[in-house]
């Protein structure tokens, strides 16, 4: 239940937020994800960064969360890049590539030249072995899958500048897959690392080829990016061709979310993580820069686990929606950075199509959809049926943005309508258990960015995060065979336009079934002293520090 | 001697019972670490995939050969992996319990001067007028949340004042703030118990007979009162470590230190069973450290808790051994 101190820091933040808002709106702020350039790079210096929370690991699949990807995102270069803007691919370590036309065959070819910060080259053989440990795992070590790759088969070294890949399906995810930081290159030696290596107290031994290498680990407090001075095979459209400008990053962990937006302020730190959107207004009112780069995948919102029994009718999820005012909640918990989902995907994903029609705000439509499922007002306002109560349980996604603000304002909403929305907050173990069960934890609240059309597939998948339980966790049974259908057409139809008319039958069957509520477009949100320039992210919002540059000092 | 082994006896029962108590209540909370690390949606992984990883893992080993290999590992000094980060955990706890001793040692310190402080000027001869302000602090200090308290230091002389950096302080700078923040909440018992036992002492028969016999006020505060005082505050300071641990863990979320404190936050979020079984050991060891300390010091601070013979020659000589 929402704690009442919870609340009222929430009113007073929706306060000064509006009052914010309302006083500097005519206000122009630089584009989101690049920071406004001023007069030529200098070489050399120090940033300081403050880090939400503390790396847990830099094993490269296991690096979608924030702070592993940071790093991994700077230490470890990958086969092509992907232009975060324009969402194209460009050659990287590879330069040059093709796959047959079902996409169960992949060869890239290696550029010369380029070495691990150990010295030893990158080459055909170690890219394969890379992708080996990447596509299969190896459970004996702990070590998983990533993700990002379907259907990996083997590799296979042509020779010392070709690698080619086989799939036992067609993989037509897999180029995007290459170019995210889950598939990061590291050295030989690293590879054969137990999951036991890649934790904290290591990392100065994960080596990689990217700009950066790691030193001065402090288990839980940070570490240092130093670097690379011999760097030199940057993605043609980077800014920086050359060794990155700064000398050193060094990410300090700060934990609190006050501390860091102070410490920005008070100028004991260059570039903060994660500023909570309640803090913005005294970011940019003092003349700071937010940036606040999309993460181009499922927007953040709730999936409605239709295989609970509340959740069966249609008519039941379609009132959920119904009932929720998407304006209201990101006008009253977010800013300007987090624009109102129109899909289940990001406006600037791959492959998005506008279902916003299906999204509505209309209350009196609730309630003739709960009337009609038979759900009655109750005396206490919260309508039955057979005597039970319709409450529904949400979980609280501890790493989105003000999540259990936000859906404490749309358990208020709902209130309305005669629905009891309860928020489930958890120790981990309980939570864990919670949320794979539709019994517990009815409606799920998460979103995932990847800037691939297999996003989408990641999410809503039996075999994947399955975020909508269409898979039973106690039978194994598949609720609804049509998604399946759908989901996995995405993720191995070949053709790339037909891929891409795959995804948007996806988003609209997810709309007309009722089954999502998107909420926002979610932003990782950065700010920056007036002296940091050049700052860039990767296509799913982690910081790429070879062109930033620092004039001060 | 033969109370000092007796006492260290029981000190190695206490250790192990924790030791079991700890393993059979994590084992008995819902879900594991492996469960929360690899079941985590984000890491979409397959049904299939996650079986391999927990057998590899041997979740599915009977409880009671798991206990008896931790408790193996824990007697030779392995205190496992952490199953989160898979750090082992003689690193993590190698890191991070110096800066911890530190900051605890030098809050501990510091509360008691504090403390000390406080109940002087609360019975100082000059300041009888204003002396109900310095007994109110006590209960102003304990009410004080720490989280509050240590944010509010950070802006003021951090940020607005910008005496002392709070983002990668030196070594000494970066501990003038964190100490302050847990000597102030802990000083506030030691303080409440001082000022308590002073009042109690000051109203003895024998502090009349001093003062009949013409000493000052100071004398006798600082002879007669202050080493009769004392005791209570002592026995206290032995059941403050734990408060110390709690203080040390919001304090060092707050100050961004990598500690103790912190370590058991992110464990205990993660149910990481062999961090948190370490710290369960470490916490009952400094526990167990303390009290034994404390009571073997008692006959040096009081000879009346000492073997009788010392006791017999020091009580002529000692005016303050007054019956309680």
């Amino acid at each position: 239940m929402p704690k009442p101190r919870r609340i009222l820091a929430g009113l007073a933040a929706a306060t000064v937020l509006a009052i914010a808002l309302a006083g500097c709106s005519a206000n122009a702020s630089p584009a989101p994800g690049s920071s406004t350039e001023a007069g030529a790079p200098v070489t050399g210096g120090t940033l300081v960064y403050l880090e939400h929370q503390t790396h847990t690991g830099l094993y490269p699949p296991g690096a979608g969360f924030y702070p592993n990807g940071g790093i991994v995102n700077n230490i470890a270069d990958r086969l092509v890049y992907q232009d975060p803007k324009t969402l194209e691919f460009e050659p990287w370590i590879a330069s040059k590539w093709e796959s047959n036309a079902d996409a169960t065959e992949y060869t890239f070819t290696i550029r010369d030249g380029v070495t691990f910060s150990d010295g030893t080259p990158l080459d055909a053989a170690v890219v394969a072995k890379n992708f080996d440990l990447y596509g299969l795992g190896d459970p004996a070590r702990g070590l998983t899958v990533s993700e990002a790759i379907n259907n990996y088969e083997s590799s296979e070294v042509v020779d010392k500048n070709t690698v080619k890949f086989h799939f036992s399906a067609p993989s037509p995810g897999f180029l995007q897959a290459t170019s995210t930081i889950n598939s990061g290159l590291l050295s030989d030696k690293t590879l054969d690392l137990t999951f036991e290596k890649f934790g904290p107290g290591n990392a100065a031994n994960i080596i990689g080829s990217g700009p950066f290498t790691v030193e001065n680990e402090k288990i839980g407090t940070g570490l240092d990016l130093v670097a690379r001075k011999d760097y030199k095979w940057a993605p043609k459209s980077w800014s920086n061709q050359g060794r990155p400008y700064l000398d050193r990053i060094q990410i300090t962990v700060t934990p609190e979310a006050s501390v860091r937006v102070g410490a920005l302020l008070a100028g004991q730190a260059g570039l903060v993580r994660n500023v909570e959107a309640q803090d913005e207004p005294q970011v940019t009112g003092a003349g700071f820069e937010v940036f606040a780069p999309q993460t181009n995948g499922v927007n953040n919102g709730l999936s409605l686990r239709f295989r609970n029994e509340k959740l069966s009718d249609i008519r039941v999820r379609q009132a959920l929606i119904a009932g929720i005012d998407r304006a209201e909640l990101v006008k009253t918990i977010y800013t300007k950075n987090y624009p109102l989902a129109t899909s289940v995907l990001s406006k600037t994903a791959l492959g998005y199509v506008n279902t916003e029609d299906k999204f509505a705000y209309d209350p009196k439509k609730a309630e003739t959809l709960l009337d009609e499922a038979g759900w009655k007002l109750g005396s206490n306002g919260i309508r039955e049926k057979d005597g039970k109560p319709l409450t529904l349980v949400v979980n609280e996604a501890a790493p989105q943005p003000r999540s259990f603000d936000a859906l404490t304002l749309v358990s208020q909403q709902l209130k309305k309508v005669g629905v009891d929305l309860q928020i489930l907050k958890a120790d981990a173990g309980t939570y864990a258990k919670a949320i794979q069960d539709a019994d517990q934890v009815q409606i799920y609240h998460s979103m995932v960015g990847r800037a691939d059309l297999d996003v989408i597939k990641s999410q809503f998948y039996s075999k994947n995060r399955n975020t909508l339980l269409n898979r039973d966790n106690s039978d194994q049974s598949i609720g609804d065979p049509k998604l399946e259908e759908l989901l996995e057409a995405v993720a191995s139809t070949a053709d790339p336009k037909a891929r891409i008319e795959a995804s948007q039958t996806v988003q609209k069957y997810l709309a007309d079934e009722a089954y999502v509520i998107p909420f926002f477009e979610e932003p990782q949100v950065f700010a920056a002293a007036t002296y940091v320039h050049g700052f860039a992210s990767e296509s799913v919002g982690r910081p790429s520090f070879d062109g930033v540059w620092i004039d001060k000092k | 001697m033969r109370y000092v082994l007796g006492r260290l006896g029981q000190a190695a029962a206490v250790l192990l019972a924790a030791f079991t108590v700890a393993f059979i209540l994590l084992q008995a909370m819902p879900g594991d670490a492996i469960m929360i690390k690899f079941e985590n949606p984000e890491l979409g992984l397959s049904p299939d995939q996650i079986a391999a990883l927990r057998q590899a893992y041997g979740a599915d080993t009977p409880l009671p050969a798991q206990y008896l290999h931790s408790l193996l590992g824990f007697l030779g000094g392995d205190f496992g992996y952490s199953i989160q980060s898979g750090t082992p955990v003689r690193q993590l706890l190698a890191e991070v319990v110096p800066g911890t001793l530190i900051l605890a040692a030098l809050g501990f310190v510091s509360a008691v001067i504090l403390a000390v402080g406080i109940t002087i000027l609360a019975n100082l001869p000059g300041l009888r007028r204003i002396a109900d302000v310095f007994r109110s602090l006590p209960s102003l200090f304990v009410a004080v949340p720490v989280f509050w308290l240590g944010i509010v230091l950070i802006q003021v002389f951090s940020f607005q004042l910008r005496l002392i950096p709070v983002i990668n302080p030196g070594p000494i700078e970066g501990l003038i703030l964190p100490v302050l923040t847990l000597a102030v909440p802990i000083s506030a018992p030691i303080a409440q118990i001082l000022i308590r036992s002073v009042d109690d002492v000051l109203g003895y028969p024998f502090v009349a007979v001093v003062r009949a016999r013409g000493a000052d006020p100071w004398w006798i505060l600082w002879r007669n009162v202050a080493r009769n005082a004392v005791l209570p505050a002592f026995t206290m300071a032995g059941v403050l470590f734990g408060e110390l641990i709690g203080g040390a863990v919001v304090t060092e979320t707050v100050f961004g230190r990598a500690g103790v404190g912190r370590l058991t936050a992110d464990a205990v979020t993660q149910q990481d069973t062999p961090i948190l079984l370490a710290i369960v050991l470490l916490s009952a060891t400094a526990f167990v450290v303390i009290n034994l300390v404390v009571d073997l010091l008692y006959p040096v601070l009081d000879p009346r808790l000492g073997p009788r013979r010392r006791a017999r020659v020091a009580a002529p000589r000692e005016r303050k051994v007054v019956s309680v």
